[in-house]
């Protein structure tokens, strides 16, 4: 019974949605990669479900894979070193405080993200290794492209357009505004400078200081 | 010690952090084409580690590197090596703890205790301090992995440019130590070299047997140099600067000074202490990805004696391009190096100048073996070969194969 309701939710929403593009734009109206765009309805807002299976952070070749994760409130995430080195991973971050002490291939403990917000990940082996887990409280997520879009399958509707950028100054601040979702594409320019990202490209000689 | 409770020592030593432990290790086997001039390491007046006395197979390179983390913050480093020219031998080149705490701080610290190399260069990246370049090292860097080390304690202060969202990184290193007195001697009496041999703790180099050492003003040296031993109680001191373009330009500079004081000697070893300091340079950039260039500058003085009866300055420099295409790197060096005597004592020439051209070639057919072949040839003059029935002024060639297993 459980599942034949669950299927029937998930045919309506499949039906009524359709695919919204969002187009994020700088101040100086140039399209935004790697921006993390996500709406919450502000209209019948229902808990999202954490999913069973776990998100993945990796770190290859001294570096975190993905640079940025977005996860649903709750969601699991696994940290598996690919590297034949050992690695290590903080936070910080208020909106999750932890650390994996240094393993190789698997950790002993995955982590669960209850609170959202961003956290920015490091490890201390390596200064340079840097990622960040955005964690948000809607299915309604994606990270920009090249042209600065993303595509959701999302009703039209009322939303709060949410969004934030690894350049913005301060790490920890979401921009947020409501919006009308009443076509097939969408277009916001941010309010805030985005500053350069700095891409450090590392070989297997480079943690030798 | 004898070599077996040398070895005894060394595994149990092992086994016991082999527990939550990393561990790697490496075993070059080598096939050598020697010059014929006799290496300083058999007494002879060579800048080459081998010689024809010694061609044919040779196990050139074994170490043992581990890491083990005692706590987040502390942790126990170290590198065996095993060599079997000159002869036999089993020990540690470097054995210090670490403490590097976790900090929320954008400013990261850490400290390094023990007998470690200072992180002047960047030819020598690799595991246990040697090269993935060429086989054989720049002069500055054979005489760093045989004449210095750290036998005390170093401070780093880090700003790492993704803490103040920066593409530039810094660190500033600060160090002091004992022992290493007697470096400066190879320098003065045999030259620069070239070469992948690393000394190890306790281990002493021997030297040709050159004439003003059976002078009475030098009567009390030894024919070898024990670079490590402490001889006037003094402490020495380096600093340092690291500076970092998004990994892709990177410049280090280190001013070091044993503080050594001439007129100081141990008569039991027949080891003085040098007065020896110099200025370090290094850069590496990346031209793509596949392409670098290194390079790098020291010049430096070194003195010895009550009144500096022996005083010489010192200089070389290299610059190396390397490419890595697919499981090939090639790379190609040019080393100059020179030692300028500026004393008075007629007896003990130690002016010495010479030039060098390495190529090598290697191959990565999987992650464990590794095959290659490595070209080198030297011109170099010294003052103090003719006195010992040597020509002053000559040339050295030296091929070799080298197969590596790492594990």
């Amino acid at each position: 019974m459980i599942k034949f309701s669950f299927a029937f939710i998930l045919i309506f929403v499949v039906l009524n949605s359709h695919a919204s593009t969002i187009t994020i734009y700088d101040q100086d109206q140039q399209p935004l990669q790697n921006a993390v765009v996500w709406l919450t309805p502000l209209e019948k807002q229902q808990k999202v479900e954490p999913s069973e299976t776990p998100f993945i952070m990796m770190q290859k070749d001294r570096q975190f894979i993905p640079h940025i994760l977005v996860v649903p409130q709750d969601a699991k995430v696994e940290f598996p070193n690919a590297d034949s080195i050992m690695h290590h991973v903080y936070s910080f971050s208020k909106t999750k405080t932890f650390e994996l002490k240094l393993y190789r291939e698997q950790p002993q403990t995955s982590v669960v993200f209850e609170q959202t917000g961003v956290v920015e990940l490091g490890c201390n082996i390596h200064d340079w290794m840097l990622s960040f887990i955005v964690v948000v409280d809607s299915p309604f997520y994606a990270i920009t492209n090249e042209q600065g879009q993303v595509s959701l399958n999302i009703e039209q509707g009322k939303y709060t357009l949410n969004l934030w950028h690894e350049g913005f100054t301060d790490f920890s601040q979401v921009e947020s505004e409501a919006i009308q979702l009443s076509s097939d594409e969408y277009s916001y320019q941010l309010k805030q400078h985005v500053k350069p990202i700095i891409a450090i490209d590392v070989d297997e000689f480079d943690d030798y200081e | 010690m004898n070599n077996c409770l040398r070895l005894l020592i060394v595994c149990s030593f092992v086994v016991g952090f082999a527990v939550n432990a990393e561990i790697k290790g490496l075993i070059q086997v080598s096939a050598i084409n020697g010059d014929e001039q006799l290496s300083w390491q058999q007494g002879g007046v060579g800048l080459y580690r081998y010689d024809t006395d010694h061609d044919g197979i040779i196990f050139s390179q074994g170490l043992v590197e581990f890491r083990h983390d005692l706590t987040t913050a502390w942790s126990a480093h170290g590198v065996i090596n095993a060599y079997q020219d000159p002869e036999s031998t089993l020990g540690f080149s470097q054995a210090y703890i670490k403490y590097q705490p976790l900090t929320q701080s954008r400013f990261k610290w850490h400290l390094r205790v023990g007998g470690f190399y200072p992180l002047m260069s960047l030819e020598n990246p690799d595991m246990g301090w040697i090269s993935p370049y060429n086989y054989t090292n720049s002069a500055i860097n054979s005489w760093i992995g045989e004449e210095l080390k750290t036998f005390g304690l170093e401070a780093t202060l880090k700003l790492p440019g993704r803490s103040f969202k920066s593409p530039h990184s810094f660190s500033f290193i600060g160090a002091t130590f004992k022992g290493n007195d007697p470096a400066g001697t190879l320098l003065s009496w045999r030259g620069w070299a070239m070469h992948d041999r690393q000394t190890l703790f306790n281990e002493g180099i021997r030297f040709a047997p050159i004439a003003s050492l059976s002078t009475p003003q030098l009567q009390f040296q030894a024919n070898q140099v024990l670079p490590f031993t402490e001889v006037d109680g003094r402490f020495g001191y380096y600093a340092g600067i690291h500076w970092d373009y998004l990994k892709k330009s990177q410049f280090r500079f280190y001013y070091y000074d044993n503080n050594g004081d001439p007129a100081a000697i141990n008569y039991k070893t027949g080891q003085y202490a040098w007065d020896t300091s110099f200025s370090s340079a290094a850069w590496l950039y990346k031209l793509t990805g596949q392409t670098r260039i290194i390079a790098q500058v020291m010049s430096g003085k070194t003195a010895m004696g009550k009144n500096r009866g022996i005083d010489n300055r010192f200089y070389s420099h290299f610059i190396m391009l390397s490419h890595k295409m697919a499981k090939h790197r090639f790379s190609l060096r040019y080393d100059y190096f020179e030692v300028t005597d500026i004393d008075g004592w007629q007896l003990d020439p130690n002016a010495s100048q010479g030039e060098g051209i390495t190529a090598t070639w290697r191959y990565q057919l999987t992650s464990n073996w590794q095959f290659g072949i490595e070209g080198a040839a030297m011109d170099s003059q010294a003052d103090n070969r003719a006195a010992i029935g040597f020509k002053s002024k000559f040339s050295q060639q030296q091929i070799s194969l080298h197969a590596q297993f790492r594990f």
